[in-house]
């Protein structure tokens, strides 16, 4: 819209900051213009960051605890299945007597390596 | 329908804490649907009607917006925020670009000022002159320096006031009257032909 006058010309003045008329001009004219979306928003979603998870921030300290949970509960019963699975296994490719302290290094090590993978799995950037 | 009205009743601020508190890249799209005409139509201006350069940094932009959104503390307006990022990404952007941005300005505005000659102050009432005139300015934007160019778009275009401009910019607000100031007298030698004509 052109707030001013278009007779601005013949003003007593006529040199009085012609310029600023002239940018407030040209920015009313453009200030009605709406720029159509035109799947802009679509492409801005499409570009954004990925989030490691979607859950709800109040799930995740309860998501971390079941875990913890199922965790303390495989770590109890899961020596005794563990040392029997691997008797059982060493017995039948071996044939031979198997030193406990290698079976206990191979617990620990699967151990160590399911909680990180779930450390990972968890972690929040 | 519903969900339609009563996401126009939802303010920016509810809406980014939205996105803060649980992710929701829902309340994000709204705010993108809200604020995309007016980023792109700065940076419009700022990249001199270079569309397609304009959407691209106003993407990077809004992009830049949900990685920074906890950082937006409400001192000033979103829209204001959003300029200031629009801003840094297009003068990181003309820094790339300084060699292009340098390329044929001087012509084109040399040609402006010849086509307006003869039609001193017309753009006030001629519809068709306004549309040239604004075609010239566009061009004209071109010989001012990217400070300079920044403080005209945010403080006509975006209608901002000097204090806003300064957030906008990150600089004094002194420093933002110096750059308008230089700025409108750049323009008025580049563009010379449609003020006010010079007695005899």
């Amino acid at each position: 819209m052109n707030t001013v006058s278009p007779n601005a010309s013949d003003s007593p003045d006529p040199s009085a900051d012609w310029m600023d008329r002239l940018l407030r001009f040209d920015a009313a004219e453009h200030s009605g213009d709406y720029i159509d979306d035109a799947g802009f928003t679509a492409r801005v979603m499409h570009k954004l960051p990925l989030v490691t998870s979607a859950l709800p921030a109040w799930r995740r300290p309860a998501v971390a605890a079941l875990w913890v949970v199922a965790g303390l509960l495989l770590a109890v019963a899961l020596p005794g299945v563990a040392f029997d699975v691997a008797r059982a296994a060493y017995k039948l490719f071996a044939a031979r007597p198997f030193a406990l302290s290698t079976v206990a290094f191979m617990v620990v090590a699967f151990g160590a390596a399911s909680w990180t993978a779930a450390a990972v799995a968890l972690r929040r950037d | 329908m519903a969900a339609k009205a009563a996401s126009a009743d939802v303010t920016d601020a509810q809406l980014i804490a939205r996105c803060l508190v649980g992710d929701d890249r829902h309340a994000f799209a709204e705010l993108v649907k809200r604020h995309q005409s007016a980023v792109r139509a700065c940076l419009r201006k700022l990249t001199a009607g270079n569309h397609a350069l304009a959407d691209d940094l106003a993407q990077d932009t809004f992009v830049l917006a949900w990685r920074n959104l906890k950082s937006f503390r409400q001192e000033a307006r979103f829209s204001t925020w959003l300029y200031r990022i629009a801003t840094n990404c297009w003068l990181a952007q003309a820094r790339k670009r300084q060699e292009e941005l340098l390329g044929d300005r001087d012509d084109d505005v040399a040609d402006s000022d010849a086509d307006a000659a003869d039609s001193p102050h017309s753009w006030e009432a001629d519809h068709a002159a306004g549309t040239t005139m604004r075609i010239d300015l566009e061009r004209a934007m071109a010989v001012l320096s990217d400070a300079e160019r920044a403080a005209i778009v945010q403080c006509y275009h975006n209608d901002l006031s000097h204090e806003e401009a300064a957030y906008v910019l990150g600089c004094p607000v002194g420093t933002v009257k110096t750059h308008v100031l230089r700025g409108k007298a750049k323009l008025k030698r580049a563009l010379a032909a449609w003020g006010p004509a010079q007695p005899a």
